[in-house]
């Protein structure tokens, strides 16, 4: 049967091309980490592209260790069985010790529990939310390999509660994706508004692409709310607002910062968004986010406005940081221990882009540490890899968006804690 | 080296999981004749069962029994042919077109069911599982993955050769009889509706048990875990590999989940650094046209179904096998 023989071939070939070694790199040498992002998904690709951005920059200030850094990119098509499968094969057969990714939780989370942490493997995510990721490592589940730049949904809802309490709403509807992190957000947002005594009359779910949301808009507004709260994406965003908007609700809005986007403002309409007021966690105060901002702006020729884009920026760079600070030929566990060396608080002030790195590296190798000031202001991880970070109260405006009030971190954590 | 073999350990062990999934299927399908286009709901019954039976107490959750490893397994199986059962009541009236639009609602109901039910299944952020079984006296490195295989492998293969010995059986002769003519089987004296529910059970329970073991292997399960495109993906290998052969079944299984890694391997490493980005789109592209080549120039698959006449009577019914 000459199918057989077809079949050995082919096992044969792929056996053949796995072992071939990579063709001649005119590097000298060069160190691969890995990425398992979403590429084939449209606001997956700029996510991808702002990592190899940061890649890029650290190449030019000579690389990692004097190695040239190669990011291994392959695509996750939002499906965990996809995502494992390329994690693992970039730790297997790339060799790599960091993986940067994934986007979604339930991806990122087989990943971390079947691949990085059997496999000793650091894993920096931009955009998981998941409060399964804290327990996880509460749990001591995580090996300390976790980490992400993502600040937890924590943050953004204990500021829109702060928005709330300021601007004096009594009461507040939710409207919020129905995806893990919409679902966190709306528990957290739902205890934060009753520790500030703004009642919460309605919390209803928005699963995507319906052609109508008008069911759930009605549902929010029969509860008669002063104010609406948005934890939702664009797309839908778009849709349930232009409903409310439509059936008389209230322009009193509270938006989470996955609604910073020029094209809900567009779609919706500036005029009904004049008393929209947004929560984010960036920082645009700190020199570096606006180097960030400005290199991007050259770079793609665009703000960087999509979601996520500032976190993976620094993802890539804080670990290719700790990747330069643990040293030649470091273990994933090596480079998870060196990561608050690269984000001291009490050390000294980098900048994020080409000469950031390279002045880092000089104060890494005199035993020094440094502090990363990234796109999303000063990171500094807690012992569960998660991030709080400062944030800004943000409106809608011609060019884009405006800041309202500037809050730093000493600020949020305090307003954080007056919650509890 | 150890690194390619850990990896290959690591694709057959997902591969083979799949393939029994395919096997369930096939059951339905390539021998009886039954759409079911709702295989990730039986899948994720499994898997969600299994996880909830065996794991740990979670906050704000049911579940957490912790049982012992076989038991949950078992239990997970059970959840699935549970689920089956009740829906093949309802639905197994239903004839082709109409049964795959049916179970394709469950699946998408079930979806829905996992990503809004917290206090069941998590929502949308998933359950944890159960620390893998006996790894505590394996250790978490290459090792375990092997033992894992092996006995994921031992499992594809009791249920490569329980199905075998079915079809083989004079209830796989019925099945196909089913398929092909119900109404002369009904009137031969046969229960069509009563043997369409036992092979449409019986192919779930099998999915659940595919389901049982990924969530095992994972150790997490989230809707993510159970999105349409799996069945798209279980009905592909089956389509490939060949309806009505067990054995095309599972080498379907093993050849798309190769050609949908390997693509994306093989397209991050040679793809020039420029086309990186749209890697994941080419990959989709690629997938697509193999299968709407082999639907157009092989629909029977690569290994197709071996027609027997079981019993050589004067004058054989059909020729066709031989």
């Amino acid at each position: 049967m000459s199918l057989t023989k077809y079949m050995w071939a082919a096992f044969g070939l792929a056996l053949a091309l796995i072992a071939q070694p990579k063709a001649g790199y005119a590097q000298d040498c060069t160190t691969k980490i890995g990425a398992v992002l979403p590429t084939s998904v449209d606001w997956g690709r700029p996510i991808a592209e702002t990592a190899q951005f940061a890649v890029d920059q650290v190449n030019a200030a000579g690389g990692v260790n004097g190695c040239q850094i190669e990011m291994v990119l392959r695509d996750t098509q939002v499906d965990p069985k996809v995502g494992v499968d390329a994690a693992k094969a970039l730790v297997d057969l790339e060799g790599v010790n960091l993986l940067l990714g994934a986007v979604s939780s339930g991806v990122s989370m087989p990943i971390l529990t079947s691949v990085t942490v059997p496999g000793g493997v650091m894993q920096m995510s931009c955009c998981s939310s998941s409060t399964a990721f804290t327990k996880l490592s509460e749990e001591g589940k995580t090996n300390g390999l976790w980490f992400r730049t993502f600040a937890t949904t924590g943050v953004q809802s204990a500021v829109a509660a702060k928005v709330a309490s300021d601007q004096g709403f009594k009461s507040i509807a939710v409207l919020y994706k129905n995806d893990d992190w919409g679902q966190d957000m709306a528990r957290l947002i739902a205890a934060d508004f009753a520790a500030v005594g703004v009642e919460v009359t309605a919390s209803v779910a928005i699963n995507d692409g319906q052609p109508s949301y008008r069911g759930e808009v009605t549902e929010a507004l029969a509860s008669q709310p002063e104010a609406l709260y948005l934890a939702l994406y664009p797309a839908e965003g778009t849709a349930a607002v232009r409903e409310w908007i439509s059936l008389g609700g209230s322009q009193k809005m509270i938006m989470a910062n996955s609604l910073k986007s020029d094209e809900f403002r567009d779609n919706v309409g500036l005029q009904y968004l004049g008393s929209a007021l947004g929560t984010d966690t960036a920082s645009p105060r700190t020199e570096s986010a606006d180097a960030f901002r400005a290199a991007y702006v050259e770079r793609f020729e665009s703000e960087p406005n999509g979601p996520g884009l500032a976190n993976s920026y620094d993802a890539a760079m804080i670990s290719l940081l700790a990747m330069q600070a643990a040293g030649e030929g470091a273990t994933g566990a090596e480079m998870a221990a060196a990561v608050p060396k690269v984000t001291d608080p009490n050390g000294t002030p980098i900048t994020a882009d080409t000469e950031g790195f390279a002045q880092a590296r000089d104060i890494l190798a005199g035993g020094g540490t440094v502090s990363y000031q990234g796109a999303t202001g000063d990171v500094r991880f807690d012992a569960n890899g998660d991030v709080s970070a400062p944030a800004v109260v943000w409106s809608f405006n011609e060019g884009g968006t405006q800041e309202v009030e500037y809050l730093s971190l000493a600020e949020v954590d305090a307003f954080i804690g007056s919650l509890k | 080296m150890i690194g390619v073999l850990s990896y290959l350990v690591f694709f057959a062990t997902t591969a083979s999981i799949l393939a029994i999934a395919v096997l369930g299927l096939n059951l339905q399908w390539g021998n009886t004749g039954l759409f079911n286009g709702g295989v990730v709901a039986f899948f994720g019954a499994g898997a969600y069962g299994t996880l909830i039976l065996g794991g740990p107490p979670q906050e704000g959750m049911v579940g957490g029994f912790a049982l012992t490893y076989p038991m949950a397994l078992l239990g997970g199986m059970a959840v699935a042919g549970v689920m089956a059962w009740i829906v093949g009541l309802l639905t197994l009236r239903l004839r082709h077109d109409y049964l795959a639009i049916a179970t394709f609602g469950v699946a998408v109901a079930f979806e829905n069911l996992m990503r809004n039910a917290e206090w069941l299944a998590g929502g949308a952020k998933g359950v944890r599982g159960f620390e893998r079984p006996f790894r505590e006296a394996i250790g978490d490195g290459f090792l375990y993955n092997l033992v894992f295989f092996v006995a994921v492998l031992l499992i594809l293969i009791a249920t490569y050769v329980f199905l075998e010995r079915l079809v083989a059986s004079p209830f796989g002769r019925l099945l196909r009889a089913i398929r092909e003519d119900e109404e002369a089987a009904q009137s031969l004296g046969k229960s069509p509706s009563r043997v369409r529910l036992t092979a449409f059970v019986t192919g779930s329970v099998i999915m659940g048990l595919a389901g049982g073991l990924y969530g095992t292997f994972y150790a997490f399960v989230s809707p993510q875990d159970v999105l349409p495109t799996l069945t798209f993906q279980v009905w592909a290998m089956l389509i490939v590999g060949g309806a009505g052969n067990n054995r095309g079944a599972v080498f379907g299984a093993f050849l798309i989940w190769g050609a949908w890694t390997i693509s994306g391997w093989a397209l991050s490493r040679f793809a020039p650094v420029e086309a990186q980005l749209y890697t994941g789109s080419v990959q989709f592209i690629l997938i697509g046209a193999v299968i709407v080549g082999m639907l157009v120039w092989r629909p029977q698959g690569l290994l197709p179904e071996r027609l027997i006449v079981s019993q050589q009577g004067s004058n054989p019914v059909n020729k066709r096998g031989e």
